[in-house]
């Protein structure tokens, strides 16, 4: 019988880091993934990642995963692809299937990273072909090329909800409506505001109560819910679409623990059946630990320290490194760990209504409702200065962990400080180049550059643009406001990319003086837009 | 929580919940059944193959198996108000050996013996009743009143029943010893307090052995973990019970179209778990090899679920389901050896039968606790 | 493990205006047929699925059981974390019957 010293199940980003861990400690390491390719939900993640350098942010998902690879690689991981684990036995037996046989194998210590599966809710019609998740709308998109369909309304406003909205925009589906039953955006705010400044309108405290079709799906009545989150009589609001997008949570994928006679336990916090594991990742079975979403879902970079922190644990079980370099590394990671941890959406804080910032600035209320900072609260938020010349405008209003601008300023303009959840600041003395790495740095897209002139009567907004076909220089268009809202006619004056900009435009439209502050998005003339919502 | 009943049944399986059923039918009120897992029907009752034969039995437990295929089958998913899938289409037992012809008369010519409908029949003749086998197969057994049914649903169907006529479960509370009190059995003790009851059953499968045990009543039997699997629904293709002269797979299609196949890897008597059932990594590869030897048809069939079951192995192979003349007020129903299913519902109405002092349908005096006596 | 008393009084099955819903899309089970198993006494998500054969369809109730639980834990007035998940089995993926009987040979 084959036998490894660690095996790992899953080549995502927490099964790929475990090993790279083990591996670097000496340890012969098996990956095995049912994909075609590894990554795990990386691949799909085109998106630019938050947290601060350490946790890879403003790196997209799809490079991380291929850094991770290579790393793996090097380190000599065998990572074995189309090999679908089909169970776990006793005495750390797996028996993976590999073309078309079944092969079985052996770890003196087993990582599970087998990540999540997308939740679903029942509504009438919502077995009809068109009825998707939003995960498998992501997959179809970026990994296959596919269009999901023409007209999608999402379901969720989560991440994920948000994200996919966003992806799907990209892609060239028009995005209807983005529906959530809770009273307020479960998602970060600039990734709502991406959507919100495209016209995609948000309706929270709604739900789906139909999905209409016979042999798929032609349109979706949404109502809205109740305290009790009960349908109200007589709001019903109709769609025709083709396609539903569901996104409405994760839920750990694990089986394999189960089978095996792991100690599980049902966790709504960290999203449904988890292996109950210790600090270290440990399973109730002895040499098996628990790494990623499939242990409490969150997200990619947690998954991947998760993954080290598994990956060390397993080597000092083997006595592949002593027990003080397992603490000094444990320490280390457990520091990133909690460092992702904080601010308004960390796990600690869910459920709860949070009213200020750490500043004692009064959270936007229309941002967690609408998707978009009412142009009467943005001036409150130390990202938002007016000055003269061309200087940053951050519209990050929310405290997360991410500080990407702060290094991306050559000049120093931007300051966040040793508190990476803390809102970012236009520092009052800076001398902005124009050089725009913080627009393009800023996984968020919250960042833009104004430039009033006062003479000509007109103002200049650098925007990130992420969207096929890029404007040309001299084109007209309108401008639309952070609500999707079109506000007035827009040229552009310059359509800047860069290597360092890794796949953000930047976009420069010119507009009246007076919309300077309310400008920040750009539609070619070409395309209908709704008009004032 | 009451803690006195007029008859306690030890086990939620099919054997304790058809009992319990008929008891109450007949009338019986107050009566309370402890089963120790959080579910009805967990062990044999939940894992096994669904036959319904009487071909291939023992003839001490052969006429009880014919009674209730002729008696209670029938009618049971109306009596139920369930779906127990019974179908009576006969059973195959097949053969590709001349050995294997010779065992296979060796069972028929016993089973005649005792008054049921089996003969052998030919190659040609196998495969004018199921057209899907290999040529390979050159005779069989057959017996036109066997047949398959559903075992979740019937278990749980009598449970259901049961619990409607007033019948008292309890689940997730283990039973760890009786205790007699002035010479008759009364005292049934779980870690939730102690039961009493007029008469107590115990039908636990192998745990009977050691609850028996703290009365001083032994049933000489051994675990054996068998698996089986299922396959996703293929279009209809056959509705016989199927198994082989050399055990290597036995099952059928039900009626959801999926098959259920278990088999036989020789390795059973030594199997190991880790608290609850856990298949091998080598059991359902084996009973796949085992069937697609004869219906090389199914090769693209997939299987979808595997599982395991502890069988509660008698030492001469045929249950135990008897009154303990030692301990009044004592019944046995144990030790059904991998074939409790069939025969379950005519178990369960005997049991009630003799619970109530009056007389079984067949004579089950063959299958006495105290009948295990040396060969010399 | 909790002790349950089978006897529990639930109250009458009042079918509901959703009960036609289907919840296992790969065996066709109804919201109704879930609500109405717990009244006949299946208090465990193990006792639903064996009753009714939610979960044993093809994804193995990888999208129904935490429908299934939300579902038969309202009937029971208890939090849907109290509730049991059934057990999870090989293979994770169905298997053809000629590739789950070939022993392959572990590979580098």
């Amino acid at each position: 019988m084959k036998r490894y010293d660690l095996i790992v199940v899953g080549a995502g980003p927490s099964g790929l880091s475990a090993a790279i861990e083990a591996a670097k400690c000496g340890m012969a390491v098996a990956v095995f993934d049912e994909n075609a390719r590894p990554g795990g939900q990386l691949f799909k993640q085109i998106h630019k990642f938050f947290g601060s350098k350490e946790h890879k942010a403003k790196i997209r998902g799809i490079h991380i995963g291929e850094e991770l690879l290579a790393e793996a690689d090097a380190a000599g991981v065998e990572v074995h692809l189309d090999a679908t684990v089909t169970g776990m036995y006793l005495d750390k037996e797996i028996v993976v299937r590999q073309d078309d046989a079944m092969c079985h194998y052996k770890g003196d210590s087993i990582v599970i990273a087998t990540g999540a599966a997308e939740n679903m809710v029942p509504f009438e019609g919502w077995t009809l072909p068109g009825v998707i998740g939003a995960g498998a709308a992501q997959t179809m998109m970026n990994l296959y090329g596919v269009k999901p369909g023409d007209r999608v309304l999402m379901l969720g406003s989560g991440n994920v909800g948000l994200v996919v909205s966003f992806q799907l925009l990209q892609a060239g589906c028009e995005v209807v409506a983005l529906v959530d039953a809770a009273p307020r955006i479960g998602g970060y705010g600039v990734h709502a505001s991406k959507v919100a400044r495209c016209g995609v309108p948000f309706y929270l405290s709604h739900t789906i109560t139909k999905a209409e079709g016979t042999d798929c799906v032609t349109g979706v009545v949404i109502s809205q819910v109740d305290g009790s989150f009960r349908p109200v009589a007589g709001t019903e609001k109709h769609f025709d679409v083709d396609t539903i997008c569901i996104a409405v949570g994760l839920s750990p994928m694990s089986q394999l623990l189960k089978m095996a006679g792991c100690s599980m336990e049902d966790n709504p916090k960290r999203g449904g059946q988890v292996p109950l594991i210790d600090g270290d990742g440990q399973t109730s079975i002895d040499g098996v630990f628990a790494a990623g979403d499939v242990s409490g879902i969150e997200e990619a970079s947690s998954a991947m320290i998760e993954g080290r922190m598994a990956g060390i644990s397993a080597a000092a079980y083997l006595g592949y490194c002593s027990e003080a370099e397992k603490d000094e590394k444990m320490a280390r990671f457990q520091g990133d760990l909690d460092s992702l941890r904080q601010g308004m959406f960390a796990p600690a804080n869910r459920g709860k209504k949070i009213e200020k910032t750490d500043e004692g600035i009064p959270v936007s209320q229309s941002l967690l409702t609408k998707g978009y900072v009412g142009d009467d609260e943005i001036t409150a938020f130390p990202g938002f200065v007016k000055k003269k010349g061309i200087h940053p405008v951050i519209e990050c209003t929310q405290n997360i962990p991410c500080n990407p601008c702060q290094d991306a300023c050559p000049r120093h303009c931007i300051r966040i400080g040793e508190n990476i959840t803390a809102l970012p600041a236009v520092e009052e003395d800076s001398e902005c180049i124009g050089c725009g790495m913080c627009v393009a740095s800023c996984s968020g897209q919250a960042i833009f550059l104004v430039e009033e002139d006062e003479g000509a009567g007109t103002a200049r907004i650098t925007m990130p643009y992420e969207f096929l076909p890029l404007p040309e220089k001299g084109d007209g268009g309108t401008a639309l406001s952070r609500s999707g809202e079109v506000l007035c006619p827009a040229s552009i004056v310059s359509v800047k990319t860069a290597k360092a900009f890794d796949h953000t435009a930047l976009v420069t439209m010119e507009v009246p003086l007076e919309m300077a502050d309310r400008a920040r998005f750009y539609k070619a003339q070409a395309e209908n837009r709704k008009e004032a919502r | 929580m009451k803690n006195t009943a007029d008859v306690i049944i030890v086990g939620g399986g099919i054997i304790g919940c058809a009992t319990a059923y008929y008891l109450a039918k007949s009338g019986v009120r107050d009566i309370l059944v402890l089963e120790a897992s959080p579910y009805i029907g967990n062990g044999g009752s939940s894992r096994n193959g669904g036959g319904v034969r009487q071909s291939g039995r023992d003839p001490r437990e052969l006429p009880l198996a014919m009674w209730g295929i002729q008696n209670l089958w029938p009618g049971l998913s109306e009596e139920l108000g369930v779906d127990t899938e019974y179908t009576q289409e006969g059973n195959l037992r097949l053969g590709k050996t001349p050995a294997h012809l010779k065992i296979l008369q060796g069972l028929t010519d016993r089973a005649v013996a005792c008054g049921l409908e089996v003969r052998m029949i030919d190659g040609q003749e196998v495969r004018s009743i199921n057209p899907f086998l290999t040529d390979e197969v050159i005779g069989a057994s057959w017996c036109p009143t066997d047949g398959h049914a559903n075992p979740l649903t019937t278990t749980l169907g009598f449970y259901k029943k049961a619990r409607e006529l007033g019948v008292h479960f309890v689940t997730g509370i283990p039973v760890t010893g009786l205790k007699k009190v002035k010479g008759r059995l009364r005292k049934v003790v779980t870690p939730e307090g102690v039961f009493e009851g007029e008469k107590v059953l115990v039908a636990a499968g192998y745990e009977s052995r050691a609850i028996l045990d703290t009365v001083d009543i032994d049933v000489p039997m051994v675990k054996s973990k068998v698996e089986a699997l299922v396959t996703e629904a293929e279009p209809p293709m056959f509705k016989q019970m199927l198994g082989t002269a050399e055990a290597d797979f036995y099952g059928h299609q039900t009626k959801h179209g999926s098959f259920v196949f278990g088999g036989h890897t020789g390795l059973e008597a030594c199997e190991k778990d880790n608290g609850t059932p856990i298949s091998t990594s080598q059991g359902a590869p084996c009973t796949c090899r085992g069937i697609m030897k004869y219906f090389p048809a199914l090769s693209q069939a997939k299987i979808v679920r595997s599982w395991a079951g502890w069988l509660d192995d008698c030492i001469d192979g045929v249950p135990v389901m008897s009154p303990v003349e030692e301990v009044p007020g004592l019944f046995i129903a144990c030790a059904f050896t991998g074939h409790g299913f069939g025969i379950g519902p005519a178990a369960g109405y005997s049991l009630a039968k003799m619970i109530l002092g009056e007389e079984t349908p067949v004579d089950l005096e063959p299958l006495r606790y105290n009948r295990f006596i040396p060969e010399i | 493990m909790a002790v349950i008393d089978r006897s529990r009084d639930l109250g009458p099955f009042v079918p509901g205006p959703d009960d036609d819903l289907l919840i296992c899309r790969c065996e066709e089970v109804t919201k109704g047929e879930i609500r109405k198993a717990v009244h006949e006494g299946m208090f465990t998500m193990t006792e639903i699925r064996r009753y009714l054969r939610s979960g044993m369809g093809l994804c193995q109730g990888q999208t129904c059981s935490r429908l299934v639980k939300g579902i038969v834990a309202r009937e029971l007035k208890i939090s849907p974390a109290a509730l049991e998940p059934a057990t999870s089995r090989a293979p994770m993926r169905p298997v053809e019957m000629t590739v789950l009987g070939k022993e392959g040979k572990a590979r580098s």
